[in-house]
């Protein structure tokens, strides 16, 4: 779309990284569609592309879209929180091109190198075998660089610009998110030190500051698209990192019940890890209380007009606040505490609240600014539903929470079988595989993520076509 | 009472594990000293925002 | 009286995120310290002189490793080279390893640091679960070397033809698509003689890390109780 009413070249560099993002949305669903279609047709790709190498590419698409969505959407909502452009635009642009040709270049060795010999070589040029950062060294050298320029550049816009509350928040959480990814780049021949701090990274990511970073962001879209009051909004913002990091940080203590960590963790973990729900459920409140709040000033003045400029982002922000209450909250609540967590680590039931809780928490509201870019784009005063908008949240909403319920109904058996009787061994594994529940369950997942993928198309036509329709505000 | 004190439940002594008197004291000694001073910024901010109300 | 509460200030709540977020991040790396000084692998004057370590040196490979029930702690323990009379290891009972049981710290090593190499470049994570962690596609791999499956009277054992537990393992990893043992099968992904040797090497030592009794009741499955 070559006519764009974008002036800010912060904007137009967020809608490059909202491109890529979507794109490796769609490839994250269809490596994910390979590997559930293995559960239930076990020689399917075998030896072609097996399950490790169809859910490497699944968790890794997953992981780097979201970095390059929300990498977008801090250089979209720089420019309207600091009022200036975004300074050190063009190294922006610049390390844009690098992460993308980075990315590209992964991937393809994924696929078609797929394992390396047993040396440190396979682990600079092939990938590191560690779940969510599998990334070979060379390119975790370049996501340093590219996300310290990033740092930097939000650093810099933010110390001439006006600094309000969103911006510092991500100003400090943005440097803690590009800083922790450091502790996950060695080699140890130790894998307790190394799950150790493995999850460094991916704790202090997923539960700590990308929560965080959600909360800027909804913070930000409740103010652009209901007009909420920006001295509720970031006093409410406050409050959620206090309780999220309060909780989060030290929550990290529930991955280390059992890698070979000291007993302690069972204390520190269960008990700060169960306050972790609390934000989520703050952030709930807040999002669907400002929304009521602003249509009822609205209501009072006898305007009969709804308040919100941006119908499909502000659908997918409130998704995303009962996303994620919903995902990481109450499936994340579920298996928290250490005696449950004895019995469902590693199970389907992980990977239920995996799904649910990346969904619920992250992909909704990178979504909704995308949608935010979009109108932006397209000069476009409200932005309405199209059908597509419609058949794409319905479908990925409906598809992911089949999921769920799916892999949920497959960790029963999971739990039950293959940990609490079982005790975890080889015989158990497949006697629990083998159960009715696992394999409807894994049936229904593949159908679910069907349907899922098809939403995402749906999806990715409408944030394509919908800037052109005719039902908006202009 | 005895129960109520144990001489170790770790493998190896440290000081978080000499801490962990039983199930609950570590995790309570945390909670309570990441609480606390949180009254005294809650005092110092009330005395703040008094003084700007005059 | 139209007092501003604190309540509604943002500059106490900017404060408290400040401090709360700071002392637990203070919290945090003061733990790593601890936790660290306790999860250093162990070296073979620690099994020598009887001092058990959450994870043991990679000698532990020449000895006898079991997974029983403590009294104290109420929940299966590692238990190296045979049980003492606190119920902990021994540091006695010695195990034949690929035909040895007088492997060299350095040898020990080497083998330890092939495997760990090999399960991270043959991505092991992304179909097994190590303590736990991974992927949910085959198989728990932390007490994998205990498993009744690959002991004498186990199938697994049985249908390589081999002899011992890491005979079987090392035959098995090398040409997995040879012993269809389920209708899910393990892909071939190209690991040597020697790689299947560290990796087998990996298990072991994994299977003697103390897991604060996870995978519970594990032990008391048919065959895992004696380990070998």
């Amino acid at each position: 779309m070559a006519n764009s009413y974008l002036k800010s070249e912060s904007k137009k560099l967020a809608t490059w990284y909202f491109t890529v993002a979507a794109t490796l949305f769609g490839a994250q669903l269809l490596f994910g569609l390979v590997a559930a279609a293995q559960y239930v047709i076990p020689g399917f790709l075998f030896e072609i592309l097996d399950f490790s190498v169809a859910r490497m590419l699944h968790i890794n698409a997953l992981v780097v879209w979201m970095v390059f969505a929300m990498f977008g959407s801090v250089y979209w909502l720089l420019p309207d929180e600091t009022g200036i452009e975004t300074v050190g635009i063009n190294l922006g642009k610049l390390l844009f091109w690098i992460f993308t040709a980075a990315v590209t270049v992964v991937v393809l060795v994924y696929i078609f190198i797929q394992v390396g010999a047993a040396d440190e070589t396979s682990i600079w040029f092939i990938h590191e075998g560690r779940e969510y950062i599998e990334a070979p060294r060379w390119a975790d050298l370049g996501i340093t660089v590219v996300a310290l320029g990033f740092v930097a550049n939000l650093f810099m816009t933010g110390m001439k610009g006006n600094r309000s509350g969103i911006v510092t928040v991500l100003m400090a959480d943005m440097i803690a998110f590009a800083g922790l990814y450091l502790t996950g780049m060695f080699y140890t021949d130790n894998i307790t030190v190394d799950q150790f701090w493995w999850w460094w990274v991916i704790h202090l990511w997923v539960e700590a500051t990308w929560e965080v970073f959600v909360g800027a962001i909804a913070a930000y879209g409740l103010i652009t698209m209901i007009g909420a009051h920006r001295k509720v909004v970031e006093m409410w913002l406050w409050i959620e990192v206090t309780m999220l990091f309060g909780s989060g940080i030290l929550g990290m203590g529930h991955h280390y019940f059992w890698i070979g960590t000291p007993e302690y963790w069972w204390e520190i973990g269960a008990l700060f890890s169960a306050l972790e729900p609390l934000p989520l459920v703050a952030m709930f409140i807040h999002v669907l209380y400002d929304w009521g709040k602003m249509q009822g000033e609205e209501d009072a003045k006898g305007q009969e007009i709804s308040v919100i400029t941006n119908k499909p982002a502000f659908t997918w922000f409130v998704l995303n606040a009962f996303g994620n209450f919903l995902g990481a909250g109450i499936w994340g609540f579920f298996h928290t505490l250490p005696q449950v967590n004895l019995y469902t680590h590693g199970t389907q039931f992980t990977s239920a609240h995996g799904h649910l809780a990346f969904f619920g928490a992250y992909a909704t509201i990178l979504v909704g600014m995308m949608y935010i870019a979009v109108q932006g784009k397209n000069g476009i005063k409200v932005l309405n539903n199209t059908k597509s908008t419609i058949w794409a949240t319905s479908m990925i909403v409906g598809g992911v929470v089949g999921m769920t319920v799916a892999l949920t109904i497959a960790g029963y058996s999971d739990v039950i079988i293959s940990r609490a009787q079982m005790g975890a061994t080889w015989a158990g594994y497949f006697d629990a595989q083998a159960t009715t529940w696992l394999v409807q369950g894994m049936v229904w997942r593949l159908l679910m993520g069907v349907v899922t993928f098809v939403g995402f198309i749906f999806l990715a036509k409408d944030l394509l076509t919908i800037g052109k329709s005719a039902n908006h505000v202009r | 009472m005895n129960a109520m004190f144990e001489p170790f439940v770790d493998v190896v002594p440290s000081f978080f594990g000499t801490l962990a008197q039983g199930p609950l004291t570590l995790t309570i000694f945390l909670h309570t000293v990441i609480i606390l001073p949180m009254f005294w910024i809650y005092k110092q901010e009330k005395a703040r925002l008094e003084q700007e109300g005059n | 009286m139209a007092k501003k509460s604190v309540w509604s200030d943002n500059r106490f709540w900017q404060r408290t995120a400040a401090w709360i977020t700071g002392f637990a991040s203070v919290l945090l790396i003061w733990l790593t310290f601890d936790t660290s000084a306790q999860i250093s692998m162990g070296t073979d004057a620690d099994i020598q002189s009887g001092v058990t370590k959450r994870v043991p040196g990679p000698t532990v490979i020449n000895y006898k490793i079991a997974y029983e029930f403590n009294k104290k702690r109420q929940h299966e323990i590692p238990v190296i080279g045979g049980m003492n009379a606190e119920g902990t290891s021994a540091f006695q009972e010695k195990e034949k390893f690929f035909g040895r049981d007088d492997w060299s710290e350095a040898e020990a090593s080497e083998m330890l640091r092939l495997g760990k190499l090999g399960s991270q470049s043959k991505n092991c994570m992304n179909c097994h679960t190590l303590l736990g962690n991974g992927a949910y596609y085959a198989p728990d791999l932390t007490k994998a070397w205990l498993d009744p499956a690959w002991g004498p009277t186990g199938s697994m054992q049985a249908m390589t033809g081999k002899s011992t537990k890491e005979e079987a393992m090392a035959e098995f990893l090398q040409h997995p698509s040879q012993y269809p043992t389920h209708s899910r099968m393990m892909p071939n992904l190209g690991i040597t003689a020697e790689e299947a040797k560290g990796l087998v090497a990996f298990l072991k030592h994994m299977s003697s890390i103390d897991t604060n009794g996870f995978p519970r009741n594990f032990g008391k499955i048919q065959g895992a109780v004696n380990g070998k």
